[in-house]
């Protein structure tokens, strides 16, 4: 445990530092970078060796002398702490030329305070062994990812979005806390382990409120709405760690609460997979619809929770219907997808943020032709797309290859379960489809074809630390598709510390990864036949440039490629009663019409009702209540008392 | 093991000589003579013989997307058991693996299109992006019911070692709608009239071809190569279904089997010469109906057969 604590102490160390240091600014960058990855680094061996040598790791000492503070690392939590820290030791290498603004010395600063202390939450919250715990670190994380988001605080854009997301999350925290509330009203302890001798009304109370509070820091649908706002306003870096691992905290909640309320009822499992069917499939039905290239991937990151929480849902099905290899199947096809989800996530936003800054804009339909001059952020950023979209031998397909076997085995139970799995088995295959659609899109708009606007015009990809940790990302990402073994082992292990009640064997799951790297090299021998087959055609042939075939159209210009817009127009026609389209167009008028226009929007209908439903009516009950706020400070000090008398005669 | 690789390798071979046969019905119904019927042999030569002309707006990208979809489909055919026989390969979920992989395959052929700058490349690949989807969810629908026919998740459980056949007793007629299901996403697939139309002259109006525009000389003929064999892949499945008969003799099999696969793919050359394409925007709901189909057929196992 002593390694865990040094290594956050050396994370938040780096952060303060940072501030001591802002004026000489490489001093500042290079101390912070180096002590919170060291940290990280620190954390990372230490969270591999306890994953791998079980035993009990626990901590715990007394805050103010009344509540205690206690923290254990299990196989679950040493998973997520994985996770966390390969992301974050990235993330922080890539911030050295990424945070490259001299004149914003002391917001640089800020800016590395408030990454080290979200770290260093993160890891306490997968860590927390009490209520007190768990809840200290979750407000450190919700705040200090607050103020990284608003990072650029003079865009009222980005004011906006934090505004969102700390509503968001503290509305989340209210629903944990209520959760919470209860747990203790019942037990009168602040353990975690007490959460066991509840009863079972009180058990589906508590998990759905946490699904609630989780999920919205999750991004599942509807909760989803402050995410595609967030990820935008961050510097990429830190987008890269809250959509890469933040919001897998989330995930982290309902599996946590899932195994300490150990309460087998199939209902669990019914609104899991269902909250993970309709955000996977609409996150990616809107992704599709984004012009904004971090809009896009922050929908991204909604659909993939969903196919996180379509593996766990599965998995729960397996474990109330009885079903150990469905479980197990569902269970580590979900944690496995974390894991894969954290690391393509994480490389895509930082393709992204490269893009960005070296073109100034984050308008996929203003860009194009970047291969040409940033091969490797379009080739790193080419497999973060194969991954994401699930295709093998990458690693999303490892994941979503053993839900799938997981959805078959749920295909032989009988009536709800057959209907959720087979359900679940059609929306991953649907998802899989749009989200090769849409990252087709991307690359195929970002990084081919011509330029579009002068922005996309002779760029550079300098920065060799921003390249290195992209070109390591996409490296595991290779490894994890074809040797998934170790990683499915970890997974497996996660899922050991759930308590569903029976010992895992990991021999005949094996045998999965086994089949998997087999089918990766039968590919890649093929491939490399077909490869030289092509060598030898080309052998002493003459090869000659010319412009693009224009079907006869002799004048081409860059401005006549498809958009983005109109590859995804297509597919959003069919999504149209959930993904409403909103577009700006002025009819062309006359035999020789002026300049026009062609604005369009997707809507997210959580978003459009999200006004009407709940806003409104929480507006239109304050307003009624107005009158409390009079001003007088003698009937504020009355109230205060009031308060405590009326809470001295409940407790 | 040597039987398979033998059948693999003459499935490769011969699935120019096949798609030639589409062609020949075409010519009949046209009341033309036809090409010959090693027409795609003396192409695919002719392509391999010449040099290539790049377009200045491409990348590797652009000559990695013909290479990457021969190797899936040829991949792809490793799994499948051909006449009966048991596939090269075969593992617990190689169906959703071969399924993936065609889906690599896709996704290179359309960053390949959208290498060029073209705009009507970039018409194609929307296209090709969208149709696929719907025919996923349906290749999903029937390994559901295949699924609980046989609780297996091998191809070669499924068409080698005495099935069909089995399936057909089993459930002969939630089988029928997944022939013609079948048949639906092999049109589709591999853009065949009603979908798309390989011999239309007006690019706006293509989906694959519009793609492979600006391919020339020996990329050409190896996306050629490729479409031959995704459609051999899938004509194959079709047929295993239609005529899944187990003659008792090896050659006596292939032939019933090169019988079946004729059959399939005159059936797409009438289809072909009987049908117009349909508008874009009428595609989609073709496609739906075998998702219907597949769906329908998995409810009439679930509710009478199991």
């Amino acid at each position: 445990m002593n390694l865990f604590f040094i290594s956050i102490l050396v994370i938040v160390s780096g952060g303060v530092f940072t501030l001591i240091f802002r004026r000489q600014f490489i001093l500042m960058k290079i101390i912070g970078v180096f002590m919170i990855s060291a940290g990280c680094f620190l954390g990372l061996i230490d969270a591999f060796s306890k994953l791998f040598n079980p035993g009990q790791y626990s901590f715990s000492f007394n805050y103010l002398n009344t509540l205690a503070l206690s923290f254990k690392i299990d196989n679950l939590s040493a998973f997520f702490l994985v996770a966390i820290f390969t992301v974050s030791l990235l993330a922080a290498i890539y911030s050295f030329h990424y945070m490259n603004k001299k004149e914003d010395a002391l917001r640089t600063a800020v800016n590395y305070l408030f990454f080290s202390l979200l770290i260093a939450s993160m890891a306490l919250v997968v860590t927390a062994e009490n209520i007190i715990a768990f809840m200290f670190s979750w407000e450190i994380m919700s705040l200090s990812s607050f103020f990284l988001v608003i990072y650029d605080y003079q865009s009222p854009e980005n004011r906006k979005a934090g505004y969102l997301y700390f509503v968001f999350s503290h509305v989340g925290a209210m629903f944990i806390f209520a959760a919470f509330g209860i747990l203790y009203g019942y037990t009168g302890s602040f353990e975690f382990t007490a959460a066991k001798n509840l009863n079972d009304g009180a058990k589906i109370l508590v998990f759905i409120l946490c699904f609630i509070g989780f999920g919205s820091k999750a991004g599942v649908f509807p909760f989803h709405v402050w995410l595609p706002h967030a990820h935008p306003a961050a510097p990429s870096h830190i987008s890269a760690v809250m959509s890469g691992v933040m919001i897998k905290t989330g995930i982290y909640g309902i599996l946590r609460l899932y195994g300490l309320l150990d309460l087998h009822t199939p209902l669990f499992g019914e609104i899991v997979v269902i909250a993970g069917m309709v955000s996977g499939v609409l996150g990616v039905v809107y992704a599709l619809g984004q012009h904004d290239l971090k809009r896009l991937l922050a929908y991204h990151s909604v659909e993939n929770i969903g196919i996180i929480l379509i593996g766990i849902g599965l998995g729960m099905i397996g474990v109330s219907t009885g079903n150990p290899t469905m479980a197990v199947l569902g269970f580590s096809g979900g944690l496995l997808h974390v894991l894969n989800h954290s690391i393509f996530k994480s490389l895509l936003f930082m393709g992204a943020g490269i893009v960005i800054q070296k073109t100034g804009t984050r308008s996929i339909d203003a860009l194009g032709g970047l291969l040409k001059n940033m091969k490797i952020t379009g080739v790193t950023f080419l497999i973060g797309s194969l991954a994401i979209s699930g295709l093998p031998p990458f690693n999303g397909f490892v994941s979503e290859f053993l839900i799938y076997l997981g959805g078959f085995k749920g295909v032989a139970l009988d009536k709800t379960a057959f209907v959720l799995s087979l359900l679940s088995i059609i929306s991953l295959a649907v998802i899989g489809g749009l989200a090769l659609a849409c990252f087709t899109k991307v690359v195929g708009v970002v990084f081919q074809g011509e330029p579009r606007s002068h922005a996309a015009e002779d760029v550079d990809e300098k920065g060799l630390t921003m390249l290195v940790p992209m070109l390591i990302l996409a490296g595991v990402c290779v490894v994890i598709g074809v040797f998934p073994g170790l990683f499915f082992k970890m997974a497996l292990k996660g899922i050991s510390s759930l308590g569903i009640g029976y010992s895992i064997p990991i021999e005949p799951f094996l045998r999965i990864t086994e089949n998997i790297t087999l089918a990766a090299a039968i590919f890649f021998v093929v491939f490399l036949m077909i490869l030289a087959f092509r060598m030898i055609l080309y052998r002493n042939k003459p090869l000659r440039r010319s412009g693009t075939w224009g079907c006869g159209f002799t004048q081409p210009t860059v401005k006549m490629q498809y958009t983005g817009s109109s590859y995804a127009a297509f597919i959003l026609e069919f999504f149209r009663p959930v993904a409403p389209l909103k577009e700006d167009h002025p009819a062309i008028q006359g035999r020789f019409p002026g300049k026009t226009h062609y604005h369009s929007h997707v809507n997210d209908i959580a978003e459009l009702h999200m006004g009407n439903v709940i806003i409104r009516p929480i507006l239109w009950m304050f307003d009624k209540l107005r009158w409390i706020q009079h001003g007088d400070i003698h009937l504020y000090i009355g109230y205060i008392l009031l308060a405590i008398v009326v809470l001295l005669f409940f407790i | 093991m040597i039987k398979s690789i033998v059948l693999w390798a003459l499935a490769i071979l011969l699935a120019p000589f096949f798609s030639a046969v589409i062609l020949k019905v075409k010519a009949f119904f046209g009341g033309k003579k036809g090409p010959p019927l090693l027409i795609n042999y003396y192409t695919l030569i002719k392509l391999f013989k010449k040099g290539s002309v790049y377009s200045t707006s491409t990348t590797f990208l652009f000559k990695l997307g013909p290479m990457v979809s021969l190797s899936t489909a040829v991949t792809a055919l490793m799994f499948l058991p051909i006449a009966g026989q048991q596939p090269v390969f075969s593992f617990n979920g190689d169906v959703i693996f071969i399924l993936y992989l065609l889906g690599l395959g896709r996704f290179f052929t359309i960053t390949a299109a959208m290498d060029t700058a073209s705009p009507f490349e970039g018409m194609g690949a929307a296209r090709e992006a969208y149709f696929p989807i719907i025919c996923e969810a349906t290749m999903f629908m029937i390994l559901i019911l295949f699924y609980m026919l046989t609780g297996d998740l091998r191809l070669a459980a499924y068409f080698s070692a005495g099935q069909p056949l089995g399936l057909w007793h089993v459930a002969g007629s939630p089988l029928l709608f997944v022939v013609i299901s079948f048949f639906i996403i092999l049109l589709t697939e591999n853009s065949r009239v009603p979908v798309d139309d390989p011999a239309t002259h007006l690019e706006l109006t293509m989906i694959h071809e519009v793609m492979v525009l600006d391919h020339s000389g020996p990329d050409l003929g190896l996306i050629e190569l490729g479409s031959f064999c995704k459609l051999f892949f899938y004509s194959t499945i079709v047929a295993s279904l239609i005529l899944p008969f187990e003659l008792g003799h090896f050659a006596a099999n292939i032939g019933l089997f090169a019988a079946a696969l004729i059959i399939v793919y005159t059936a797409v050359g009438i289809m072909e010469s009987v049908m117009a394409r349909y508008r874009m925007d009428r595609v989609p709901k073709f496609i739906l109906t075998s998702f219907a189909l597949a769906f329908f057929a998995t409810i009439i196992t679930l509710e009478f057969i199991k």
